[in-house]
């Protein structure tokens, strides 16, 4: 039973990270446009956010408009 | 404000409150880490793992009863205010020192086994029923946990991006990671039947936040139902809600009226304005905050709005929910319903009294 709950974390952490790493390079800026430009200290410095609420994020992702917002 | 984001808004202020931190957190562990050395020699002397882990562990427990104070404090009292102004580099802090502390635990019980060290922290014991046995170390992890989820979030990207309320909730579960602590250091000082004087440390901490936290609570109670016999009179929209004469210059004060929403009052260049009390930020409360280059400065982390409109000057565009307000004689009247968030309202004349 713990070797499960782990290997549902680790998948869940390892998913995080590739989705991680894609939505802190574009996917920010198309949720939140404000982040437009953003240095790359930010996006490291939210991403271990995205890692815990990945699902929350992509949702957010899936949901942005197709078109770059207007900064 | 958000225009924009940068990983860390940098001033002065920040920097050494983050100097601060970063070097009682070191103060702390050496001397503990050479107090326990000293202490404890020959036959009783303690691994450097084990201080260490504890000297981590009492740190970051340390912190976040600082932490749960400062809250209470400086409603209480603004000279703690500036403690509240960088609060969340503190908690960053904490989960790292708690996190350093997690790792030599679990790295040093249950590291050397084939197992892996995470599965064993989880199955190593499993004495849930009883409590002289319980796993206490699971309460720590948990704590962690949720110590880890609102480090992670602290950046205003979450703030904006979950939404004040949600990101509110989530940051309330540090009372039940405090709990959770709690337990996990009075169980795992039971368990592990060391001196009582931690346990009473920890129980001195409780005592501490709790009734802080009471007596600031009660205040604002107080504050409220003073505000709940407040009302307008039938037929009319204006309230009187004060003399001029009790905000000084450049200041503000808050009123509740009715069952609303409590309104910030400032004085400012012969002028009355009202808006919300309510900090579009994190909620912080505008009316203990002043007058700075002409605009309402929150108290808690700085942002500003213009008191004639609710909007933050430009190139921010936050606003806030203003309210209309006018002076007979020397006493304050507002209109306590709401107005639409950046709604330009004519600030009141203030006739100032000439002294001689
Ligand atoms: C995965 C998470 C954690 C694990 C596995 C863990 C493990 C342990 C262990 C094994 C001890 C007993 C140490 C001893 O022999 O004295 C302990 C004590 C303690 N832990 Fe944790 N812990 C965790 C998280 C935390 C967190 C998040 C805090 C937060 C501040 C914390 C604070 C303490 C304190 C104050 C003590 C008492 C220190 C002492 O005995 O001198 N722990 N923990
Ligand atoms: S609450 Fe953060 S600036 Fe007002």
């Amino acid at each position: 039973m713990p070797g499960l709950i782990l290997l549902g974390a680790s998948i869940y952490a390892t998913v995080g990270t590739l989705f991680g790493a894609g939505f802190v390079l574009r996917g920010v800026e198309r949720v939140d446009p404000a982040a437009l430009g953003a240095p790359w200290t930010f996006r490291i410095l939210i991403l271990p956010g995205v890692i815990a609420l990945w699902p929350l994020m992509a949702w957010r992702w899936w949901c942005a408009p197709r078109t770059r917002g207007a900064a | 404000m958000s225009v924009g984001y940068v990983s860390v808004q940098w001033n002065r202020h920040k920097r050494i409150y983050d100097a601060c931190v970063a070097g009682g957190i070191v103060l702390y562990l050496g001397v503990f880490f050479a107090a326990g050395k000293a202490l404890y020699t020959g036959r009783n002397a303690i691994s450097g793992e084990i201080l260490a882990m504890r000297a981590l562990a009492t740190c970051a427990f340390l912190m976040l009863n600082v932490i749960l104070c400062i809250g209470p404090l400086a409603r209480l009292d603004r000279r703690f205010l500036p403690l509240l102004y960088n609060r969340r580099h503190l908690g960053v802090a904490t989960f790292l020192v708690a996190l350093a502390h997690a790792a030599i635990a679990i790295g040093f019980y249950h590291g050397f086994g084939n197992v892996n060290p995470f599965v064993a922290l989880l199955t190593s014991n499993t004495n849930f029923t009883s409590l002289s046995a319980f796993p206490y170390q699971t309460l720590g992890l948990f704590a962690l946990l949720i110590l880890f989820l609102m480090a992670a979030t602290s950046h205003d990207f979450w703030l904006k991006n979950l939404g004040a309320p949600a990101w509110k909730r989530l940051h309330m579960l540090v009372y039940i990671a405090y709990g959770l602590l709690v337990m996990h250091v009075a169980l795992g000082i039971l368990q592990t039947q060391r001196s009582p004087w931690l346990a009473s440390l920890v129980g001195v901490g409780v005592v501490i936040v709790a009734t802080l936290h009471l007596i600031a609570g009660q205040r604002e109670r107080r504050h409220d139902e003073r505000g709940s016999q407040l009302s307008p009179r039938a037929g009319e929209e204006w309230v009187d809600v004060g003399a001029v004469d009790d905000i000084a210059d450049q200041r503000g004060s808050t009123v509740t009226v009715g069952a609303g929403e409590r309104i910030a009052l400032f004085r400012y260049n012969g002028c009355v304005s009202a808006t919300t009390n309510v900090c579009a930020h994190q909620g912080g409360p505008l009316g203990e905050g002043k007058i700075i280059d002409g605009c309402i400065t929150c108290p808690w982390h700085g942002w500003q709005y213009r008191p004639a409109d609710g909007r933050s000057p430009p190139p921010f565009a936050e606003k806030i929910h203003t309210y209309r307000v006018r002076v007979v004689g020397r006493r304050i009247q507002v209109d306590p319903t709401p107005l639409p968030p950046g709604t330009a309202v004519e600030p009141a004349r203030v006739e100032e009294v000439q002294s001689a």
